[in-house]
């Protein structure tokens, strides 16, 4: 029995804890999925780019940990206006939808190949923000999985809180939802297009920051993005409730299925996107209708 | 004199939609533009509410609209009800209408709208007991309530409505328009109503204009544009929802 819990709460926490990290992805996936439609190619590499991007300031550039905090927002929300304006505005008025799935792709490149200009390709270990680990039940559990559950907790929280609480989250729902009408009302459709790209950008390099510590930092954690796409399928394709708590689902398969195999548990989360997609296309949860994507 | 049209053009692209239209909406009025599917009705309100490339001339009051985008068209009080309704259909009934003061509360401000909805639900009391409801899940003429509701969020001076009455029952046809000439005559708010309905429309406008390809062949008060033989004949005869050509 203890030994049942030794192996089950360790393996929890770790899977919960990259589950949110997926689901952080997934949010921002989600965001830009009811923002323009297309999915993003470079979620995964604007995580990476997070990861550089707060290494540098923190073990680079030393800053203090508040300031260290304090710029890096700013930076990915500067960052997200500036992927804004080359991935997205420039072909704002194109009828073919798919070029911006083009732009994003081209934007994953440049962004690998940017970091490993900049840092090299050598992986680089960065310190977790506390270091050492707790005692729950007995078991050791790293402190920098705890706070990765907490922080991406009031991530996801915030997120809801933008969208559902604050008169300007709920206008740019609206205008994720009837652009053609919201502009004819008076929405600034341009400005909620930024804020989204802006608040996609700081979820995902604020991700980044997190997971560093846990990976190194190197230019292929983008790939990290390809649960975040399963937990996005899991949960029915463009609800952002459902992408959460399907990402999260697919952190606990891949840590649960560590117990039989490391080597393949990517492959065990893609056979059970496979078996959701013949199955059950429109995702696991029930009602989840096409109206529940607004 | 409130808004007044001169020798305006439309383009989608290359396409040239209106070809030169003049065509004054008095103060206070309700005025309606009839016309055949494809006459340029839509593309006519689009021109007005800065949805579509246009050149000409739009007073409004002083102020020429001819370059103005959407959103500075909106803050001067023109409200453009679109046709097919275009609610938010992942917002409640609420939302929906709270989206509607945008053009003067401001993406980031924090004004009282609280009886602007009640005025809209005093008009439209079936709203409130949806209030809750998802924009996707009313029937089509509560929809339809809903977007001229948003419109009236607005506090527009004119409000433009594109054929209302599409794809509803007679009977709900006939309440709304009811409801449009209390905002008329109630509110005091100068209505601009397209319609495909021509003989509903004329009978509660003051002025109307026929539309046909992208022009205005005939203008007059709508009692004696009902009088004319041609109207009579190609949009209030046996065959009046087909709209024949007439002139
Ligand atoms: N998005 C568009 N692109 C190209 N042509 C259009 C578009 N919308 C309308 N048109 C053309 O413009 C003309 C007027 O259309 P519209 O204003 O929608 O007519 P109505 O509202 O009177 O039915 C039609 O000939 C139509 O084919
Ligand atoms: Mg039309």
């Amino acid at each position: 029995m203890n030994f049942l819990i030794n192996l089950f709460i360790p393996l929890t926490i770790s899977g919960l804890a990259m589950g949110v990290i997926y689901a952080l992805m997934a949010m921002g996936l989600m965001l830009l999925i009811r923002a323009i439609g297309v999915l993003n190619f470079a979620q995964g590499d604007l995580l990476m780019f997070g990861a550089y991007l707060t290494y540098c300031l923190k073990d680079q550039l030393k800053l203090p940990l508040l300031i260290m905090w304090i710029s890096a927002f700013l930076l990915f929300a500067v960052f997200g206006a500036i992927f804004m304006f080359s991935v997205y505005y420039p072909m704002r008025d194109t009828t073919w939808r798919q070029t911006f799935t083009i732009t994003t792709i081209a934007a994953s490149f440049i962004l690998k190949d940017s970091v490993q200009l900049i840092w090299g390709t050598n992986p680089i270990s960065v310190k977790p923000l506390i270091a050492g680990s707790v005692k729950i039940f007995g078991t050791k559990i790293a402190i920098q999985y705890l706070l990765i559950i907490g922080i991406a907790a009031v991530i996801i929280w915030a997120v809801f809180v933008i969208f559902e609480k604050l008169y300007a989250g709920r206008m740019m729902q609206a205008a994720t939802q009837d652009k053609y009408a919201a502009e004819i009302i008076g929405i600034p459709t341009m400005i909620t297009t930024l804020i989204t790209y802006m608040i996609v950008v700081v979820i995902a390099g604020t991700a980044g920051y997190m997971v560093a510590p846990i990976f190194f930092v190197n230019p292929t954690l983008g790939t990290l993005q390809l649960s975040a796409f399963a937990g996005v399928i899991l949960g029915g394709f463009g609800n952002l409730k459902g992408a959460v708590v399907g990402s999260i689902i697919i952190g606990l398969i891949q840590s649960y299925s560590t117990l039989i195999t490391t080597t393949y548990k990517d492959t065990i989360v893609f056979l059970v996107i496979i078996l959701v997609l013949i199955f059950r296309p429109q995702g696991i949860f029930l009602g989840s209708k096409i109206s529940d994507k607004a | 004199m409130m808004l007044q049209i001169r020798n305006l053009h439309a383009y989608y692209g290359a396409i040239e939609a209106l070809t030169g239209i003049d065509a004054d909406i008095p103060d206070g009025s309700i005025c309606c533009i009839i016309g055949s599917n494809g006459a340029g009705k839509t593309t006519l309100l689009k021109s007005i509410s800065g949805m579509i490339k246009r050149t000409g001339s739009i007073k409004w009051n002083d102020t020429n609209l001819i370059n103005a985008k959407p959103r500075e068209v909106a803050k001067l009080g023109i409200t453009h009800v679109p046709e097919g309704r275009h609610i938010f259909p992942g917002l409640t009934v609420y939302q929906n209408l709270e989206s509607g003061t945008i053009s003067w509360h401001g993406f980031f401000g924090n004004k009282p709208f609280q009886n602007d909805i009640e005025t809209v639900y005093e008009l439209f009391p079936r709203l409130r007991e949806r209030e809750k409801q998802l924009g996707w899940s009313l029937s089509g003429g509560e929809q339809q309530m809903l977007a001229v509701g948003r419109g009236i969020m607005a506090r527009p001076k004119l409000l433009m409505l594109d054929e209302p009455s599409m794809g509803l029952a007679p009977v709900i046809v006939e309440e709304l328009f009811k409801k449009i000439v209390e905002i008329n005559k109630q509110q005091g708010i100068t209505i601009l109503l397209i319609e495909q309905n021509a003989r509903l429309a004329l009978e509660i406008s003051d002025y109307a204009y026929v539309l046909e390809h992208g022009m205005i062949t005939l203008h007059d008060t709508a009692d004696k544009v009902r009088s004319n033989p041609k109207v009579l004949e190609a949009y209030l005869g046996k065959f009046a929802s087909h709209g024949a050509e007439m002139l």
